[in-house]
């Protein structure tokens, strides 16, 4: 498979931030996951290759279009190919935030949840009695039976 | 096929309910033993150590089994069901992976009929059920908040897990308006208790608790079970209940072995705990000459009015970040506010409104929690991730399900698990009833996070209510004191079958809108107590 291309792809599918901080689908390398992602999708690599096909078969120079030129390229093989291009975007997604470093991006943890997991103080009782007491004024709230 | 000695209890599933009444009926000394079909985990096998453990929510720890598809699921047909059930199979159960909200049902909730003229009465009601409830909380560890005004007066052990700022944004809103909310009851451990680490607010309870927060069954009864003596079988898949035509009394059972050959047990007692499908699906395939239809089954309820607790979700965008991925991922707040019947709704019976968390970036991507629709590519993606994605508070919108017996489980006429044993077909529709209190829903939810200060909610996509909902299988073997309209007596005991119990989620009569494993096990207690009150005439 022409890795250029699909690096194109996918930096379509999931582009950088405008300030560049935050890489595209494609640059970051998403497409070395493809080779294991066999227990998510039935034929990850052979998905890829229907669409970098159906790309090519469309335009022999995709990524030396501009941003909108590829897009359109992609729609029309999307409405083509639903069923690969859809196993495409979600390969790439599992890809892209597979990766812990990119999480952290997003404000969620690098780290293996455990052992660590995040600090979330718990609220004090004085908080916890001032915002249930308009609840606890109101009283009961059940039928009995 | 091999025999193996008798025993006197023979419990077939090692999850929620299987485990509660192992412990009920552990001080009679009565031999006791469980098949289950799935290994033993231990917190080296949760995903939750992993660098990728967002990814095994695709794999081998999906809720859905027909997506892990291991060698001890049973795959279930879904082709005519709008919602789909989910599950674990391994010591422990759903218990496993399921999120640890534990709301009791309600003292209305066993009075449907009485009350609102629709479902049907229990046999039991809450006030019978409150001291098992309580014994429950105390071998499980659940924190919470006591004198929540939704409820007869109780306080759980351990003080509430933290609100979070998502949690207490959204309190705000829901007083601003003057409606019911209450922190949420959890079988999740606030602090250290019984050898159990506290939880860390890793946000992945359904891939499994690596700390041993979490009050799976794995973690609580179990090892108290197999101190005390239970004999726990593992990789042991049943295939049908034996009957004596005789006496008409369950003998005991076929299952496979992880040897790979059909082995007998005999028992005095069988016990049924595999939960508001697997239950149904066993009793139909171990129909014979006495029960052509199925066992137990001269009602012909064996499988029918099957409930869930379908769901949606309403989202709304906030100018800061919600931290929603720290802390456990179903249990902030409930609100109770829509929860009984109101005159002036469209609907009978109600709902209840939670603040569960948000998620992890893959799955939000992905379409979230128990929805295959990923957001957008492109630009718009991007525009997603940076820029709501962190923002987002949402509201679950979980509705009581009525009893229809149109909505069943049936045997597939073609469809087999790994041992070729019929897997279970799910025929299930929303009903009218369910669709005006999920519109209802809706709407309040969209109030409500504006109310908090949600900058806008975002649109939904569709009608559809949430695909992967069906944690909660309920109502497909119900009790009743009628053996003409119920498969279980008022205690569990089959009105066929005089030694065979169910105690799982299948005995239920009505749903209730709350997570229901706080009461399977609750009544899972009680019908272990009953069998002890009753051991003179049990099988009379």
């Amino acid at each position: 498979m022409n890795k250029e291309l699909l690096t194109a792809i996918l930096d379509e599918l999931i582009p950088p931030s405008a300030d560049g901080r935050v890489p595209g689908a494609g640059t970051l390398g998403v497409a070395a996951f493809f080779a294991d992602a066999r227990r998510y999708v039935p034929d990850p690599v052979g998905s890829a290759q229907v669409i970098a096909d159906a790309v090519t078969a469309r335009t022999p120079n995709f990524e030396t279009l501009d941003g909108a030129k590829k897009i359109a390229v992609l729609k029309a093989v999307e409405q083509d190919h639903p069923e690969p291009f859809n196993a495409l975007v979600q390969l790439t997604y599992m890809g892209y935030y597979s990766r812990p470093e990119t999480r952290a991006l997003f404000g969620v943890g690098v780290h293996p949840v455990h052992p660590v997991g995040y600090a979330v103080e718990r609220e004090s009782e004085e908080l916890l009695a001032e915002l249930t007491s308009p609840v606890r004024a109101r009283g009961t709230a059940f039928r009995n039976a | 096929m091999t025999k193996n000695e008798p025993v006197d209890v023979l419990i077939i599933g090692a999850g929620a309910s299987g485990a509660a009444i192992a412990w009920s009926l552990l001080e009679t000394r009565m031999r006791i033993l469980c098949l289950e079909q799935g290994p033993r985990l231990t917190d080296k096998n949760f995903p939750s150590r992993e660098d990728t453990y967002e990814l095994k929510r695709y794999g081998d720890f999906s809720c859905d089994p027909n997506v892990r598809g291991l060698k001890q699921d049973y795959p279930i047909n879904v082709d005519d069901s709008c919602i789909t059930p989910v599950n674990f199979n391994a010591v422990g159960g759903s218990t496993i992976n399921f999120l640890g909200h534990w709301p009791r049902m309600k003292p209305s909730d066993f009075r449907t009929r009485s009350l609102d003229g629709v479902g049907d009465d229990w046999p039991v009601d809450y006030a019978t059920l409150a001291p098992f409830y309580e014994l429950n909380d105390r071998n499980t560890g659940v924190s919470g908040l006591g004198g929540n005004p939704a409820y007869p007066d109780y306080t759980p052990e351990l003080p509430p897990i933290p609100l979070g700022k998502l949690g207490q944004t959204l309190a705000e809103g829901f007083n601003k308006m003057g409606w019911h909310w209450w922190p949420s009851d959890v079988a999740i451990l606030s602090r250290d208790q019984d050898g159990r680490q506290k939880c860390v607010n890793a946000g992945t309870c359904d891939l499994g608790c690596a700390a041993g927060a979490k009050g799976g069954t794995n973690f609580t009864y179990w090892p108290i079970l197999e101190s005390a003596g239970v004999e726990l079988r593992t990789e042991c898949r049943v295939r049908e209940i034996l009957v004596s035509e005789q006496s008409g009394l369950a003998t005991g059972v076929l299952y496979h072995g992880p040897d790979g050959q059909v082995h007998e047990q005999k028992a005095e007692l069988v016990v049924l705990a595999c939960n508001g499908v697997g239950t149904p699906r066993l009793l139909l395939n171990s129909a014979n000459n006495t029960f052509p239809d199925g066992l137990a089954n001269r009602s012909g309820k064996v499988g029918k009015n099957l409930m869930f607790h379908p769901l949606t979700g309403v989202a709304g965008v906030f100018d800061e970040p919600m931290r929603g991925h720290e802390g456990p991922m179903a249990c902030s707040i409930l609100s109770q506010q829509f929860y009984e019947t109101d005159p002036d709704h469209d609907f009978k019976r109600g709902y209840g409104l939670h603040a569960g968390r948000s998620t992890t970036p893959m799955t939000y991507a992905l379409g979230g929690f128990g929805v295959d629709a990923p957001i957008p590519w492109g630009k718009e993606h991007r525009d997603i991730m940076d820029n709501i994605y962190p923002y987002l508070a949402g509201l679950t919108i979980v509705t009581e399900d009525l009893p229809e017996e149109h909505n069943c489980v049936t045997l597939d006429p073609e469809l087999t698990d790994s041992d070729g044993i019929p897997a279970p077909k799910i025929s299930y529709r929303l009903g009218e009833n369910t669709r005006k209190m999920l519109r209802h829903g809706e709407e309040q939810a969209a109030e409500i996070l504006l109310a908090s200060g949600a900058k806008n909610v975002l649109p939904k996509g569709s009608d559809r209510v949430w695909w992967r909902a069906g944690w909660h299988q309920m109502g497909t073997c119900r009790m009743g004191h009628d053996p003409q309209n119920s498969v279980v007596n008022g205690w569990g005991r089959c009105h066929d079958v005089k030694n065979l119990f169910i105690v799982d989620g299948s005995i239920f009569v009505t749903s209730g809108a709350v997570n229901p494993t706080s009461t399977i096990q609750a009544l899972a207690l009680y019908v272990g107590d009953s069998i002890k009150t009753n051991i003179e005439t049990l099988f009379d």
